[in-house]
């Protein structure tokens, strides 16, 4: 069984579709990338499972429980964790206290060795706990936006377009985090405009167009499936 | 939108080089910095209005202080005001009906308890604050029952803030009438006929024990509140849900749960400031409406959602109406916080202490 399966999910705002018949699935620590063009309805399958809009038709389950008409906090309560694309950060709250609002689920004990844990992976955060996280740079931001998502310990972290706005540098470095925090335990399902660096890290991927799967494979064998490569890679 | 973006930078960044002194002028008034000396400026020309018109050093020295503590009054409902605009992003109207019912219900409890010897200096005894204490959860409940049939409603179905504040409004409507309904509109005193000397400093200032305490209970209950906002595990949450509510509920926050603390976190400094207001003047009906003007004043001086920045709006309200009291006649008062509201919106809307949207 798998840890996440996505079945046969319409979903939308007000009178939009935005997916239609969409399946997928993460399996206990994998790493999955949804690549596709801009409108594929790629964040909407992240917030769908995230329980932030909730499907039409079809079925979200995690660990083998249907959790389609669940609410965020209940979500996380169940081991999944989410950042968001954009303003994923509390920018009047310390670097600390953006992690402490990450682990609002857990029990008090836990927090201090889990912020350690935290800052073992972001060194950066931990010299600049007590800064507010609104003045530190997108990088930064990032690092705090993928620690509070990592608090709680989850089984899957769902990260959309992690690298948007960043320096190529930046990219390699936060890239490396992500690949590291995989490795670690957490099976991982990102969204990636990135695809080529993506895709070279996970293990599966699935192409969206229009609202519908169109392939499905390997990372490798996405890469260097041709289709793919001249429709979604850019050559 | 990104080239359009880049095109519209370049044209703010052309106006930035190209402007006038005047222009100049004018964003240098509009800066924080200045709104800070207007408003320093305008205290002192407050003193010096008062001087003129007879008042004497001390005279004016007792009305700063009186104005310390009827900041501290209006602290305690301000800071309910901010945090629940902070956080549910509305104008709450029915804030001062609060105050008002903080006032009554610690009235009529006290009805109920035995009157203790007078606790020299002050005016009051035990019994009034034993009534404060059991009045602030009761209104809290009444925050709450508002909430769930008024406000949740609303929430649920995403309405635009007009809607909010058009309900909180009506909900202020209401109290005050029930206000009407159980107590009547007659003015009522906590302990009617006591008398309550001043008592004899130096420098001839003229205050009364009972000032004294009412600025320290507000000052104890601001210490907490900000205790609680930065150290425990709620109040950051409250602050987290402030900053970003679509966040908060990602990251496993509650936010119906938060909604609840802060109404009623709200409502029980706002019996406090009702019970300090009752204390220092009298009990009627339309006190916390009175008091909705310099409270929204503060909020918005403080920089709206910033519970520091309402603290000092307030100290600064009330400083300023009750040294105007020495040149213009006390009843202008709530018109004098409604100038100094109209000064911070023209030089600085975000007041002293708000936040950019980063």
């Amino acid at each position: 069984m798998a840890l996440l399966e996505v079945r046969n999910v319409t979903a939308g705002y007000g009178d939009t579709e935005i997916l239609s018949d969409v399946s997928m699935e993460v399996g206990e620590g994998e790493m999955v990338t949804i690549i596709g063009p801009n409108g594929a309805g790629k964040s909407t399958v992240m917030k769908t499972v995230f329980g932030l809009l909730h499907p039409r038709e079809g079925s979200v389950h995690f660990e083998g429980e249907d959790i389609s008409k669940l609410q965020p906090y209940q979500i996380v309560e169940r081991g999944m964790c989410y950042v968001p694309q954009v303003s994923n950060i509390f920018t009047e709250l310390t670097v600390s206290e953006n992690l402490e609002m990450g682990a609002f689920l857990a029990k008090k004990s836990e927090i201090e060795a889990r912020k350690e844990a935290i800052y073992a992976y972001f060194p950066r955060l931990k010299e600049r706990r007590h800064q507010r996280a609104g003045k530190m740079s997108g990088g930064e931001r990032q690092m705090v936006a993928m620690g509070s998502a990592l608090m709680l310990n989850p089984k899957l972290v769902l990260m959309d377009e992690p690298s948007a706005g960043l320096s190529p540098k930046m990219v390699g470095v936060i890239f490396e985090q992500i690949e590291k925090i995989n490795k670690a335990g957490p099976a991982i399902l990102i969204v990636e405009q990135n695809a080529q660096l993506s895709l070279r890290m996970s293990d599966r991927g699935y192409v969206l167009a229009s609202g519908r799967n169109r392939f499905e494979g390997t990372g490798e064998g996405l890469l260097n499936d041709p289709e793919v490569g001249r429709l979604y890679l850019g050559g | 939108m990104s080239m359009h973006d880049a095109t519209g930078d370049a044209a703010v960044a052309r106006r930035v080089d190209d402007r006038s002194a005047g222009e100049r002028m004018v964003a240098a008034l509009r800066s924080r910095t200045a709104l800070a000396i207007a408003l320093a400026l305008t205290l002192v020309a407050f003193w010096g209005l008062g001087y003129r018109e007879g008042a004497s050093g001390s005279d004016l020295l007792s009305l700063t202080i009186w104005g310390v503590m009827l900041g501290g009054i209006i602290a305690l409902g301000a800071i309910g005001l901010t945090l629940v605009y902070g956080v549910l992003k509305f104008p709450n109207f029915a804030h001062g009906e609060l105050v008002s019912f903080g006032a009554y219900g610690t009235f009529t409890i006290m009805a109920f308890l035995p009157a203790g010897a007078i606790l020299r200096p002050f005016s009051f005894g035990w019994e009034l604050l034993a009534g404060m204490v059991v009045t602030m959860p009761l209104v809290a409940l009444i925050a709450l029952a508002v909430d769930r049939v008024l406000f949740r409603p609303l929430r649920v179905r995403d309405a635009s803030l007009v809607l909010f504040a058009m309900a909180s409004l009506a909900a202020s409507f209401f109290l005050r009438s029930v206000i009407y309904l159980v107590w009547g509109s007659d003015f009522m005193f906590f302990y009617p006929g006591r008398s309550n000397p001043a008592l004899s400093l130096p420098l001839d200032i003229r205050i009364q024990a009972d000032q004294l305490f009412v600025f320290l209970l507000a000052a104890i209950l601001v210490a907490l509140t900000w205790i609680l906002l930065s150290r425990t595990r709620m109040g950051k949450a409250m602050r987290a849900t402030a900053n970003n509510p679509d966040l908060a509920q990602v990251r496993g926050i509650n936010t119906e749960r938060v909604i609840a603390a802060t109404w009623a976190l709200g409502a029980s400094l706002a019996v406090a400031g009702g019970v300090m207001y009752g204390l220092a003047s009298q009990l009627r009906p339309e006190m916390g409406w009175f008091l909705l003007l310099p409270m929204f004043a503060a909020v918005i001086m403080g920089g709206i959602g910033s519970p520091m920045g309402a603290i000092v709006g307030a100290i600064i309200i009330g400083i300023a109406q009750q040294v105007s009291s020495s040149f213009i006649n006390p009843a202008y008062g709530p018109g004098v916080s409604f100038i100094l509201m109209v000064v911070v919106l023209v030089l600085q809307p975000m007041g002293l202490f708000g936040q950019k949207e980063d």
